[in-house]
């Protein structure tokens, strides 16, 4: 892996300082005494918990995550302490929702367990290759992340589950603020090569899979009771997660073309 | 200036060269879902022929095409 210029890296550490700083004043949460455990539904449907579970199996991928992301950036000071930062926090949101699980009733301690081993039956690849790919990745990724748990809030606000509510709140709290940093980053990477990070960004949207496909057992049933509920189709993709990236790093719709037909031509024939 | 009985052939064949395939039986009525066309391919296809036609379609009318009568339909506005 190519070592980052030494301007790069003093301002990629200069943004996970921001980033951290603004995370320890404003952003901590506690699984333990922040969460009003009381107000779990335990009337609520069935569905919800389902949800709640293929979030929380999602998120158990953590150790290959935190594995496969800080690997590939480990020569780069502040984003290799990100990861460690980055899995601190992801942590907490598997935890939160396998307590919410149990203390709701929805699910046993042992069933929770027996879930967990067969997830690590399997194990998550890095989707990419390079530190700026997977830097993109972590744009789109946690932006849908974002998008993905800001509609099972008003869900599980629906379904009178005051509980569930407030974690997917925190969570999705957590995954803007990611979704921020990995911004932040993308920008300094398009300033200091533009084409090549157009073209890993459209590389990367040709090729961009969420993290639970091919893992987590019975997915697809899952994602089709979870889009009846809020997961993303080709209307949010565009509207909540393509434009606002695009915007927010100033690339234009049309300076995205020359690259984004070439990796639509390299992606597989479908 | 394009009529609008030129978009039809217009999008078959830019969607046949975005997404490698024919799209001879495509009508204005297709919904574009159902013509098995994902999210990053359309957006190369609506700008491949703003780029085309030298028209730009706002953002927010992008969200709401459905059918490729509805993308004509937006690519006509702005060439009027």
């Amino acid at each position: 892996m190519a070592h980052p210029t030494t301007n790069l890296e003093e301002r990629l550490y200069r943004t996970y300082m921001e980033f951290f700083e603004k995370a320890e004043r404003e952003r901590r949460w506690s699984v333990f005494d922040d969460i009003p455990w009381d107000k779990v539904n335990p009337d609520a449907p069935e569905d919800l918990a389902l949800c709640a579970e293929t979030f929380a199996s999602v998120e158990m991928y953590l150790p290959d995550y935190v594995a496969g992301g800080i690997n590939v950036v480990r020569d780069w000071f502040g984003r290799a302490w990100w990861q460690a930062n980055w899995g601190y926090e992801e942590s907490k949101h598997s935890l939160a929702l396998g307590e919410y699980l149990v203390r709701s009733g929805k699910r046993t301690r042992t069933q929770m367990i027996e879930l967990y081993r067969t997830l690590s039956e399997k194990r998550w690849e890095t989707p990419f290759t390079t530190a700026r790919q997977m830097t993109l990745y972590g744009v789109v990724q946690e932006q849908a992340t974002f998008v993905i748990y800001c509609k099972h809030r008003d869900y599980a606000k629906r379904e009178g589950d005051e509980c569930l509510f407030s974690i997917y709140d925190y969570i999705a709290r957590d995954e803007i603020a990611h979704t921020r940093f990995y911004q932040a980053v993308s920008e300094a990477l398009l300033e200091e090569d533009r084409a090549g990070t157009l073209a890993d960004l459209a590389f990367v949207f040709a090729n961009f899979k969420m993290p639970g496909v091919d893992l987590v057992p019975d997915y697809d049933e899952r994602i089709l009771k979870m889009r009846s509920e809020g997961s993303v189709d080709r209307d949010l993709f565009i509207r909540k997660i393509y434009l606002p990236v695009l915007k927010f790093l100033n690339i234009g719709r049309h300076e995205m073309l020359s690259a984004q037909r070439a990796a639509l031509e390299a992606r597989p024939q479908r | 200036m394009t009529d609008k009985h030129d978009l039809l052939p217009m999008f078959k064949t830019v969607a046949a060269r975005v997404d490698k395939r024919s799209f001879d039986d495509v009508t204005r009525a297709s919904v574009i879902t159902d013509l098995g066309v994902d999210s990053l391919s359309m957006m190369q296809i609506v700008g491949e022929m703003e780029t085309e036609l030298s028209i730009q379609i706002p953002d927010e009318d992008l969200v709401e095409i459905v059918t490729v009568g509805d993308l004509c339909s937006r690519v006509e506005r702005r060439l009027v």
